[in-house]
């Protein structure tokens, strides 16, 4: 029943690791998304991005991975952003206040 | 009012399955799109809470998970045996993220804020051999600023 299995692209470029995040974030794929994040996370030479377009569905779990990932990357003071963020992600972001903290990017690249 | 149990073993990967069930009893009540959306995050952090929470050295620990609804909602009670969550004196601290430099936030602590910031009603009861969390959403109603 479950529509789609949640899962990890990664995409490379010039400039930038790119990771599409697609299916459920929840507590169950914590591990999934720590290990995809964990190659990248640290790469200043990159910017950061995480696509959620296809993400359907997170909650608090999620949303503090998301959180620790800004403050590493602000750390490290390297570029990190959250692109095309669904209407639905979107509340949930603004309810908990991490929207202010997130940079969405030009949509251009995403 | 009528009840309809589920059980699940206290594990991540089976909170899918509460989702799916809550999906379905809410759409046959005719919640709405958004409704049902703010109720699965809701219900999955009080299952994340068991989860994390409770006794991890029974292989055997589970997590019951109740529907009940009437005319007016649906009351989603999630209980779990075991280790005792601490969560009523979280309900008074619960919060947002703060309005702080990047380096200055805390990583966690969020979801039981959105648990009361999705649902209409929000109560735990500790009691000698678990927690259970109440969480009800009223149909069509106003929400109600706490």
């Amino acid at each position: 029943m479950k529509a789609e299995q949640f899962q990890i692209e990664h995409e490379e470029t010039n400039s930038q690791h790119i990771l599409h995040i697609i299916g459920e974030l929840d507590l169950s794929v914590v591990p999934q998304l720590r290990s995809a994040l964990e190659p990248v996370i640290n790469r200043t030479d990159k910017t950061l991005v995480l696509n959620l377009k296809n993400l359907k569905y997170i909650d608090s779990t999620g949303i503090g991975i998301i959180v620790s990932v800004l403050k590493l990357r602000d750390e490290l003071k390297a570029p990190f952003y959250v692109r095309e963020i669904p209407p639905a992600i979107k509340r949930l972001f603004d309810l908990t206040g991490i929207s202010r903290y997130l940079t969405e990017g030009t949509e251009a690249q995403a | 009012m009528n009840a309809i149990r589920l059980q699940i073993p206290a594990h991540a990967d089976y909170i899918d399955m509460v989702r799916i069930c809550l999906f379905g009893i809410a759409t046959k009540m005719n919640f709405s799109y958004e409704d049902i959306e703010d109720m699965k995050v809701a219900v999955s952090e009080a299952c994340n809470n068991a989860v994390i929470h409770g006794a991890k050295d029974v292989a055997s620990e589970v997590i019951d998970i109740s529907f009940e609804s009437d005319t007016t909602g649906l009351t989603i009670k999630v209980k779990n045996s075991g280790s005792v969550i601490s969560i009523p004196n979280a309900l008074d601290k619960a919060a947002p993220l703060p309005d702080v430099e990047v380096s200055g936030l805390r990583v966690g602590g969020l979801g039981i804020y959105l648990m009361q910031a999705l649902m209409d009603e929000v109560d735990v009861k500790t009691t000698e051999d678990g927690t259970e969390v109440c969480l009800t959403k009223f149909l069509s109603a106003t929400k109600e600023y706490s």
